[in-house]
């Protein structure tokens, strides 16, 4: 039996790997995605009180910590039994937008855009964003300025650019001040330009390259309010693999349709419907789902998109540009409610008492999927039981089948050169998995790619 | 200049905080190379003969130790970024279950998974225990947060490459704090939650379990500036980190009872969940552990029973 071994996969949050088994011939036998880490939350919040839950999971990921804080602060609004003030809400919402502008402008412009801009046959010591940064430094630059205004709007809204803190149960802590909106408001403007002028980029990007790679079919789960693209407030909509409707869910309800299991070979476990079929959160599957995204640039972009995939695409590669048109419609978002002048109001949070509901379940849209938070308290809301479901456990499958067609694409004779290593991690990277979340239950997944060829 | 960053177990937040430098960014990398980062570039290995290495994140598995002890070797300076590097972090919080607990909850006993679930074991093995980075190898800086706050970076990091040396402040979190000290009368100790303080006074003295006098500053009190106490998230301050008989569970009860005139054994009864609102960022440290008065050794013995 050979064996190769490439790893970390690069350019993507945390750990993780890729293992290719080789038949006699040297043609590839299957191949997995492997996850080699696991931090272990969801047992050591056991004995947390539950408002620390939204100081501590946002630790999870230091790409979307913002996700994780809302999802649990959503959690405990209920087991408090409390809504936040109009306002409230209005910055939770806010505050997603911050994390969605600088997550999917890093991915995009940082991690993604190398592949396509440098191309494979770059180096790799400079197949970065600091290689971008010298052969197109505008892109660079703008990219900074996009993804410093996202930071700087998290860190607004909720205390710190990484792991904020603000939200807690019933509402917000701080208001935010006319001062900061005013200056938030002018940034804002400024990324939208930017978002717009990039989308000439973005569109053209997948130009000349096979979509087809990767290929999986699977249903598709995201959010939605009543058809329109929504992140913080909606229920989350299940779609089969046939493109039809399966139902939805908004609150416990959700283990009724998803279940979970794992593998030997690696830590980050997968989730599927009850029944079978696979499905896939994330940009894609939002787009898929979503009548239109409620601003007028994204959804001029998404019926390009739409033109061009028609209106349910399983290409993996599409979520390249799902992202790029959720990046526009974040700042959209956030030009919008920066302008509203209820934004600055001072009633923020609604006062706590004792526990009212023992089980409290956030959901929220992250960057990279549907995120699930799900606490048992007891009555003194001392955590009891917690589950965590996150975007990358959700597309473990899809990037496991996915590296498997890929190397099915790339491995020659029996080898995989570094370029063609790079085809296989792109696929990877099209979900931008996050792998901090994704081993959010004991460690970190470093992503190996190994070769086994068996004799 | 030769720059490496390594990431163990964390969440990458660290990393990301250097991206946070934004524009200054490019000053750094036209005055440094950075050889080795595998979240933003393609290099599978760190290389040899690295000048300056950045370390994130606790170690929790083998993977980890392996990872780390070879960027040791290679890194002229190593640099533990961050709190979970400088004292295990959240990811030490694991370190109140046993490793076999852990994964029988995560892989067994969450509700969307079956109880026969299995339980991944061709996959790098978890230590006994989390450490962090200084636990294990010999670190030149410890740069603290949670992460390191953007003002800090923008100070230590150009300096470090330009190999200047610089005079740093050694103040507590309450000492960057605007709130002051108003009357404290019939004091108890009220969760995080409860009541909307008020935004002037202290908030250890209103009844909330501020950390902010037993946590390292360059944060610019951020928290209770926003209204919520410090949940300690830069790691202990100065004076606990020199003294061996200071610990953060020592000192807290010191202060309220200074502060109170309640009897410290009254006070101590008033704290709940101890490991997570007091430890939640040093309980994966040894030398957090090892202090004679430290509660860590009580509470991952209580919890892992
Ligand atoms: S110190 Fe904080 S930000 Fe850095 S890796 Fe650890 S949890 Fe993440
Ligand atoms: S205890 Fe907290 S609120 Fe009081 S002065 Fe210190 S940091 Fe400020
Ligand atoms: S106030 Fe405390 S918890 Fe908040 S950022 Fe500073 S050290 Fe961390």
């Amino acid at each position: 039996m050979k064996e190769i071994t490439i790893s970390p996969v690069t350019r993507i949050e945390g750990h993780a790997g890729v293992r290719i088994f080789l038949n006699d011939r040297g043609e590839v036998d299957s191949a997995h995605f492997q996850v080699v880490e696991l931090r272990g939350f969801e047992k050591f919040l056991i004995g947390a009180a539950i408002e620390e839950a939204p100081r501590i999971t946002p630790r999870i990921c230091g790409i979307c910590p913002s996700a994780h804080h809302l999802a649990a602060a959503k959690a405990t609004d209920q087991i408090f039994g409390v809504e936040p003030p109009a306002t409230g809400k209005k910055l939770r919402e806010l505050l997603n937008v911050g994390q969605f502008v600088h997550s999917h402008a890093l991915h995009f412009f940082m991690l993604a855009a190398p592949d396509f801009i440098l191309g494979h046959d770059c180096p790799a010591e400079s197949r970065n964003v600091i290689g971008l940064a010298r052969q197109s430094p505008e892109i660079a630059k703008k990219a900074i300025a996009v993804r410093k205004f996202g930071q700087r709007l998290t860190e607004a809204v909720g205390g710190k650019p990484i792991h904020p803190a603000n939200a807690l149960p019933g509402g917000m802590s701080a208001p935010l001040t006319e001062g900061k909106r005013a200056e938030l408001a002018v940034m804002a403007d400024e990324a939208l330009g930017i978002a717009r002028e990039g989308w000439d980029l973005a569109r053209n990007l997948l130009d000349g390259v096979d979509t087809e790679i990767g290929a999986v079919r699977t249903g598709f789960v995201g959010m939605t309010n009543q058809g329109v693209y929504s992140t913080y407030d909606g229920s989350a909509a299940m779609l089969g693999p046939d493109g039809g409707r399966v139902g939805s869910f908004s609150g416990p309800e959700y283990t009724n349709f998803i279940e979970e299991y794992s593998e030997d070979w690696s830590y980050l476990k997968f989730a599927r419907f009850k029944g079978g079929d696979y499905y896939r959160v994330g940009p894609l599957a939002r787009l898929n789902i979503v009548e239109k995204m409620g601003t007028e640039h994204a959804d001029a972009a998404l019926a390009e998109y739409r033109e061009r995939f028609g209106t349910g695409t399983q290409a993996a590669l599409a979520y390249h540009l799902a992202r790029y048109i959720e990046f526009i419609a974040s700042c959209e978002r956030a030009v919008q409610l920066l302008s509203d002048p209820g934004i600055t109001a001072p009633d923020i949070r609604t006062p706590v008492g004792a526990v009212v509901n023992r089980r409290g379940v956030g959901i929220v849209e992250a960057p990279r999927g549907t995120l699930i938070h799900d606490y048992t308290v007891n009555e003194a809301g001392i955590i009891e039981r917690c589950n965590l479901i996150v975007a990358t456990c959700q597309n473990n499958y899809a990037m496991d089948r996915g590296v498997e067609d890929m190397a099915r694409r790339v491995v020659e004779n029996g080898a995989l050169t570094e370029a063609a290593a790079n085809r296989i991690e792109m696929i990877i990277r099209a979900y931008d998995p996050c792998i901090s979340c994704a081993t959010h239950a004991i460690g970190k997944m470093p992503l190996k790619i190994e070769c086994v060829r068996r004799t | 200049m030769k720059i490496a960053i390594e990431e163990l177990a964390g969440c990458s937040g660290c990393t990301i905080a250097v991206l946070d430098l934004h524009e200054m960014l490019l000053d750094v990398v036209a005055e440094a190379e950075i050889v080795y980062s595998p979240v933003i570039m393609d290099v599978k290995e760190p290389p040899e003969g690295i000048d300056i290495a950045f370390v994130t994140g606790a170690v929790r598995n083998e993977e980890n130790r392996e990872r780390l002890e070879k960027i040791r070797k290679r890194a002229k300076t190593l640099v533990a970024l961050g709190t979970c590097a400088c004292y295990g972090g959240i990811s030490g919080l694991s370190m109140l279950n046993s490793n076999v607990d852990l994964f029988s909850c995560v892989y067994r006993e969450v509700e969307t998974v079956k109880p026969d679930g299995v339980i991944p074991t061709d996959v790098p093995p978890f230590l006994y225990r989390a450490f962090a980075v200084g636990d294990l190898v010999k670190v030149d800086y410890y740069v603290t947060g949670c992460p390191p706050k953007e003002a800090f970076l923008k100070k230590i990091i150009p300096a470090m490459v330009a190999g200047d040396t610089l005079e740093l402040s050694r103040k507590s979190v309450c000492s960057e704090c605007d709130r002051i000290m108003g009357p404290v009368e019939n004091w108890t100790l009220k969760r995080r939650h409860e009541g909307v303080p008020d935004r002037e006074h202290c908030l250890l003295g209103q009844g909330y379990l501020c950390l902010g006098s037993v946590t390292f500053g360059r944060c610019a009190a951020t928290c209770p500036k926003n209204n919520i106490p410090c949940h300690g998230c830069n790691g202990p301050s100065l004076d606990i980190l020199r003294e061996p008989c200071r610990d953060i569970h020592g000192m807290m009860v010191r202060r309220i009872s200074d502060l109170t005139d309640k009897p410290q054994k009254e006070v101590e009864k008033e704290f709940y969940d101890v490991a997570h609102t007091m430890y939640a960022f040093t309980i994966g440290s040894l030398i957090m552990e090892d202090k004679e008065t430290s509660k860590i050794r009580d509470l991952v013995k209580e919890r892992s029973k």
